[in-house]
């Protein structure tokens, strides 16, 4: 529960760089889903390729509803806590540095088109294989690997427009 | 293969994701390593992939987990009687705590005893403002009674060792010491004769008077024997 829970939260607030937002989200998510499981298969794949594509049509609702109000949106509004158990072992200044990093990625995210931040957010960050994407996103793979390719190289136009050093890794 | 910069751009995630074919890969590196353009390009999103990765996941709050139960289960049913006070007690059964209040219970009773406090169950009358004065200035004065003959005593008990303690060194150091004449000038070269044997006069004046009683003892008991009488001094 505590694991799934995690995952989605981290899921929406990627998307909607919003602490409370995202919460609300998962939350519904969680309803949802409880009130559908009767009508999970594993056709669908894996229960949490299922809860993710849940989630996935859920965000893209939101993000319709919210269309206009995102206009003035602010990602100051709450970033939620790194996780304590992954941060632990580091200096401060090095748990201050990933976590301006962090924010700096979730501004850079926010700045891209939807379809490619979830393309990214799934591959990226949730760590989804191409075929479980497709899955989720309902689209073939070829338009996930496109999505996925255009969304990276985006994000990393916007990161370097705004100053941000990352690790060169090729 | 000879890629053209369009191709590298398209196939970028192909080869960071490594689902290129080796010569694919080759291909790809031999256009990068010539390259002005592509070079910077797959540096700068091979930075950001790897930086996506090393991201740090968010903690969900915890109250979170609790609204989901709460709004799929149902709000968990509160305890009512005897059990909701032993659910509230729980936390109180830790050992620490017990031996904390413990602790400080015995300390309480310590002060109280040694305060002179008496406990009883206090009453509305207590707290008028002349039963309060009355009660704080008869335990001040009890704590000030207290204190001074606490102090009396103690007063007393040295005293009585101070003079206790002159009595006894002569007979322990007596035999050691040659003469009074003699030690005055080891053990206070600097000093007068009159300063460095100010003790021994007073001692000598009780052996003085001890010798004044034995001889005044057998001048009585000379004229009351028909003895001659004889003087030690």
């Amino acid at each position: 529960m505590r694991r799934h829970t995690r995952r989605i939260y981290n899921l929406c607030y990627r998307f909607t760089s919003n602490a409370h937002e995202a919460e609300d989200l998962t939350q519904e998510v969680f309803l949802r889903i409880y009130r559908t499981l009767a009508t999970y298969r594993s056709l669908h794949g894996g229960f949490a390729t299922w809860m993710t594509s849940v989630t996935r049509n859920l965000l893209i609702d939101h993000y319709r509803r919210t269309k206009r109000d995102r206009m003035t949106d602010s990602l100051d509004d709450a970033m939620p806590r790194l996780e304590n158990k992954e941060a632990t072992g580091r200096r401060p200044d090095q748990i201050a540095l990933v976590a301006e990093l962090g924010e700096q990625v979730q501004r850079a995210l926010g700045k891209i088109s939807p379809d490619l931040r979830e393309a990214v957010i799934l591959r990226d960050l949730q760590g989804l294989e191409y075929r479980e994407i497709r899955d989720v996103l309902g689209v073939p793979e070829g338009t996930v690997k496109s999505r996925i390719n255009r969304g990276r190289i985006e994000l990393a136009r916007l990161l370097e427009q705004m100053g941000v050093r990352l690790p060169n890794t090729p | 293969m000879n890629w053209t910069c369009e191709e590298i751009e398209a196939r970028l995630s192909d080869y960071l994701d490594r689902l290129l074919e080796p010569g694919e890969r080759s291909g790809f590196d031999a256009h990068v390593a010539g390259c002005a353009r592509c070079a910077p390009l797959v540096g700068m999103v091979a930075g950001t992939v790897a930086g996506l990765h090393g991201l740090e996941p968010f903690e969900a709050p915890p109250r979170l987990h609790y609204r989901i139960l709460d709004h799929t289960l149902g709000p968990r049913g509160r305890k009512k009687g005897m059990r909701a006070w032993l659910a509230w007690l729980r936390p109180l059964s830790s050992p620490r705590l017990i031996y904390g209040a413990a602790s400080v219970a015995v300390t309480m009773a310590v002060l109280f005893q040694a305060l002179g406090l008496e406990w009883r169950v206090p009453r509305l009358s207590d707290l008028a403002p002349s039963n309060v004065y009355r009660t704080t200035d008869r335990r001040v004065h009890l704590l000030y009674a207290r204190g001074a003959k606490f102090v009396t005593d103690l007063r007393v008990v040295y005293e009585i060792q101070s003079r206790l303690r002159p009595e006894a060194e002569p007979q322990t150091t007596a035999p050691e010491q040659p003469s009074d004449e003699q030690r005055a000038p080891q053990k206070s070269p600097r000093k007068s004769d009159d300063q460095s044997s100010g003790p021994q006069p007073k001692s000598r004046r009780e052996l003085d008077r001890a010798k004044d009683r034995t001889a005044n003892l057998t001048t009585l008991a000379c004229a009351v024997g028909g003895l001659p009488a004889r003087s030690d001094r």
